[in-house]
């Protein structure tokens, strides 16, 4: 028989551990002066190839280094480490995002005083790395031309917390049916404060206009 | 997909929330998700189910709030004294 019922209000965020985390790593973060920027696309859409150009565009006395996030391998760390700057891989075994605890473990031992910009690339998923807090300044979101222009309606969470969209591939827009107003207007109807850029890592257009969106800070 | 993990972050909260309170079964957990939080509640409900089974936690209710922005908040959480 059922007794008497007590409740008790809770009222705070289901992954408050990681929460915390999230803003002990932005203090730090604020402390040392360090902006940092969390990429998250679908597999396939160009973060590792925008941050190849990104590397490529920086001088080399510029304090930048990357976390580049993948279920397996450290393909992606080989191929950023060309350009000099520290990079390190953050391999998931299985799981589909990153979150706060995997950052701060592969922090560890890094000088935070020697960087001025930090490059998180997550795990290619346009889902579950949008409720991890990675105690970012600003969630990027990159959509490829070729991934069609209703992706902002079908995976809203992400686009709806990001800053900035980036297109990328925008050199394929010739040859798909890529409707780009729609695109467009199908992120600014979920944020509509989000920024856009056009960019294509194969041909360099629009690569300019992303460094200056990382010097604004 | 990582519906796995936001559940396990439930059962944990509820398993430290019902600390004080003794002889008490934990019967309704109250979680408001956002539209915008990345989280599906279907997902969310049948990991849910799938992690409490065979458990203290077995038969304890999740409830699921829809809020519109991006939340993903634990609202409330009912005991019952036997």
């Amino acid at each position: 028989m059922s007794g008497t019922t007590t409740t008790v209000n809770l009222e705070r965020k289901v992954l408050n551990e990681n929460d915390r985390l999230a803003a002990e790593l932005r203090s730090e973060f604020a402390r040392h002066g360090i902006f940092c920027l969390n990429l998250i696309s679908s597999p396939g859409s160009g973060k590792t190839a925008l941050l190849e150009r990104t590397l490529a565009s920086f001088p080399k006395d510029q304090r930048v280094a990357v976390l580049t996030g993948d279920i397996q391998t450290d393909a992606d760390a080989r191929r950023l480490a060309r350009y000099g700057f520290p990079v390190r891989q953050i391999t998931t075994a299985g799981a589909c995002h990153l979150d706060a605890r995997m950052v701060v473990r592969a922090l560890e031992g890094w000088d935070l005083a020697s960087l001025d910009t930090l490059f998180i690339e997550n795990v290619g998923n346009l889902v579950c790395p949008t409720s991890y807090d990675l105690g970012e300044a600003a969630k990027v979101v990159l959509l490829s031309v070729p991934e069609g222009e209703e992706k902002p309606l079908k995976y809203p969470g992400i686009f709806f917390k990001s800053r900035l969209m980036v297109l990328t591939k925008v050199d394929l827009l010739p040859y798909v049916p890529f409707r780009l107003e729609d695109a467009i207007a199908n992120a600014r109807s979920i944020q509509p404060g989000i920024q856009i850029l056009q960019v294509s890592s194969t041909t360099g257009a629009g690569i300019d206009d992303w460094m200056r969106f990382i010097e604004k800070r | 997909m990582h519906e796995i993990g936001i559940a396990a972050s439930i059962v944990e909260a509820v398993r430290t929330e019902m600390r004080p309170y003794n002889d008490t079964r934990p019967v309704k957990v109250v979680v408001k998700v956002g539209a915008m939080s990345g989280v599906d509640r279907d997902s969310l409900s049948f990991c849910f189910q799938a992690i409490t089974r065979g458990t203290l936690f077995e038969g304890l209710t999740l409830s699921i709030e829809d809020t519109p922005a991006d939340e993903l908040e634990l609202s409330r959480l009912e005991l019952e004294e036997p």
